[in-house]
């Protein structure tokens, strides 16, 4: 959409509403993803840093 | 052998064990799953144990001892390791060994050695006989000890079953690396081949198998796998597909031979009926005729008939039909639309059978994939999936330390918040002031998830306000206009009505937009110009997303924090 007049945001950027609650659910442990996973959350590290590794 | 393999000497195969059929497989060196053949040249070994003067036969050879030694054969075991006796069902084992309470275990009474005595074997010695018989088979075609397994397991196998299995496969000296379910092995089977893309997707996986039938909906989201529904059925299964002919060619006989009895009342008779009857099954789903042949079927007569596949898909016309129910309910019970499906994987021996594919297809839409034999030239022999599954995991695994695997597969892993709506953006409709709903990061996504997609925007470009919504899926049904009815017609009877108006209907997808999460405004954008949009979703919920023109500099950033309560923690 087009930017109505008048509109402001800090740094154009305007938070409105959180996300809903998520719905915790079992993964399935297998495949390459799913350990690649695995390895992020044992190691308590994000995406990024583990693009980099 | 030493208790615990050194990981460096691990030779890792993938296990499919099943109550009819067992298999076995490895990965090359170059990353490709193959199925091994046995001795006899079976890839699909049959899970049979027959003793004949204290030799062991099994797989085919152990199969055709049904007729002349049925109670030395045992089979159809698998789903009785782990269970007490009282909670299991024996029908399968009527033409063999019976299964008997054995303490606290199940047991078969068979004579497995030389001498005239019969023996209590537990179940769990079934299973390590057969499972060494396998070992074996795929020690010998690798030319290295095989000491290590993936083993593939029915979603509704108890810890307790898994327990006794494991135990059960290391009395046969494999090490169970890690348990998988049958229709998640399915899915990577699919989607470890080199031109497989991963996608956002709903998968259904239907494994129709000789003693039961099991589907299950799975959300496949970046190649993470998380199960939505189950259904298992024991009465929707191969060997009612087996009856109806086993039924056909009795009465084809018996008219044949009016003093010749009924061969299923005599259990040799019955027995070869069957055997013939699963051949001939076989042969129809390849063949569009096959030949039934039985010599000395009943009171000493040969028996010899044809049937084409037109008559087989007619009699057994009520199972197909019952196939597909099996399958919309599984849909329904993971509270979704048969729309929402984009494959249907379908596993296990019997979707080798033409009319079952086509049987989910008038089903489905025509947006979902069927992969099968006869719908999908690019399909995987359906018998094979969830072995190469367990093969490339195998694969994976390997090398990891046991404790490693055990940590990783611990349900601090494995539980994850999975998002509960979608969340998108609006794009660019007919009018100026509202947008469409774009969906970037699916629902059932499990976090954290980062994902990026490219949009337009208004063509005249300038500044743009791009809003970050939730979204939810909505079947939208849309009817023609209802036809004026003459009189003659309303006295059909309401089954016509109904299913005519089915097919008047047009059901589609579309978005219904939610909350709205958050605005950017991006100002000068060019003519013509797309914007990307990256979203990352933190297991608390904190969303981070960038705008950007493409091609241009900077863009906007923004921070929406989690909700302040939360109540489901990452665990």
């Amino acid at each position: 959409p087009v930017l109505p007049e008048g509109w402001s945001g800090e740094r154009d950027f305007k938070a409105i509403e959180h996300l809903s609650h998520a719905t915790d659910r079992n993964i399935e442990p297998v495949g390459p993803h799913f350990l690649a996973h695995a390895r992020r959350k044992r190691h308590k590290r994000t995406f990024s840093e583990d693009d980099r590794i | 052998m030493s208790e615990e393999i050194d990981s460096a000497q691990r030779v890792a195969i993938g296990i499919s064990f099943g109550n009819s059929y067992s298999s076995i497989a490895f990965t090359t060196s170059e990353g490709k799953a193959e199925v091994i053949a046995n001795e006899e040249g079976d890839r699909q070994i049959p899970s049979i144990l027959s003793y004949v003067d204290g030799e062991e036969l099994q797989g085919t050879q152990a199969k055709a001892q049904f007729v002349r030694n049925a109670k030395n054969t045992v089979a159809y075991f698998r789903d009785f390791l782990g269970q007490e006796f009282k909670s299991i069902d024996p029908t399968p084992c009527h033409q063999s060994a019976h299964p008997v309470q054995h303490e606290s275990t199940i047991a078969f009474k068979i004579r497995d050695t030389a001498e005239e005595a019969e023996n209590t074997i537990t179940v769990s010695e079934i299973t390590t006989r057969h499972l060494k018989r396998l070992k074996n088979s795929a020690s010998e075609y690798l030319g290295k000890k095989v000491n290590a397994a993936v083993i593939t397991v029915p979603t509704n196998f108890s810890d307790a079953q898994k327990t006794a299995l494991s135990k059960a496969a290391k009395e046969a000296g494999i090490e169970v690396l890690q348990f998988i379910n049958e229709p998640v092995a399915a899915v990577l089977a699919y989607d470890a081949r080199p031109e497989a893309k991963l996608a956002d997707k709903i998968i259904l996986v239907a494994d129709l198998g000789g003693t039961r039938s099991d589907v299950a909906v799975i959300a496949s989201r970046g190649g993470i796998y998380t199960i939505l529904a189950t259904v298992h059925d024991y009465e929707v299964s191969g060997f009612k597909l087996d009856q109806v002919l086993m039924d056909h060619f009795a009465k084809e006989y018996m008219k044949k031979h009016k003093s010749g009895g009924d061969p299923r009342e005599n259990d040799r008779s019955s027995a070869k009926l069957k055997l013939e009857s699963e051949a001939v099954k076989k042969a129809l789903s390849i063949g569009t005729s096959a030949n039934f042949s039985v010599e000395s079927l009943a009171n000493g007569l040969d028996f010899t008939a044809t049937i084409n596949r037109t008559r087989y898909d007619l009699l057994a016309s009520k199972h197909f039909a019952a196939y597909a129910r099996l399958v919309t309910h599984a849909v329904e019970k993971a509270q979704l639309d048969p729309l929402d499906i984009s494959e249907i994987i379908l596993a296990g021996g019997n979707s080798h059978t033409p009319k079952v594919a086509s049987a989910l297809r008038s089903a489905f839409p025509d947006s979902t994939t069927i992969l099968a034999p006869s719908t999908s030239p690019t399909s995987i022999n359906p018998s094979e999936l969830s072995v190469r599954g367990a093969a490339i995991q195998a694969s994976l695994i390997q090398r990891f330390e046991l404790e490693d695997i055990e940590q990783s597969t611990h349900p601090m892993v494995t539980v994850t918040p999975h998002l509960s709506h979608a969340v998108g953006v609006l794009c660019i409709s007919g009018e100026e002031s509202s947008g469409v709903f774009h969906a970037i990061v699916d629902a059932e996504t499990p976090l954290p998830v980062r994902r990026s997609a490219i949009i337009a925007t208004p063509r005249e470009g300038g500044d743009v306000l791009i809003k970050l919504c939730e979204g939810a899926g909505h079947i939208k049904v849309t009817k023609p206009e209802p036809k004026p009815k003459k009189e003659k017609e309303e006295k059909d009877s309401d089954d016509d009505d109904e299913s005519e108006e089915e097919e008047e209907e047009l059901r589609e997808k579309t978005w219904k937009v939610g909350k709205v999460l958050a605005e950017a405004a991006l100002k000068g954008v060019k003519k013509g110009a797309k914007v990307e949009v990256q979203i990352s979703i933190s297991a608390s919920l904190d969303v981070n997303c960038i705008f950007r023109e493409v091609g241009g500099k900077g863009g906007v950033r923004g921070l929406l924090a989690g909700p302040k309560l939360v109540q489901n923690g990452s665990a």
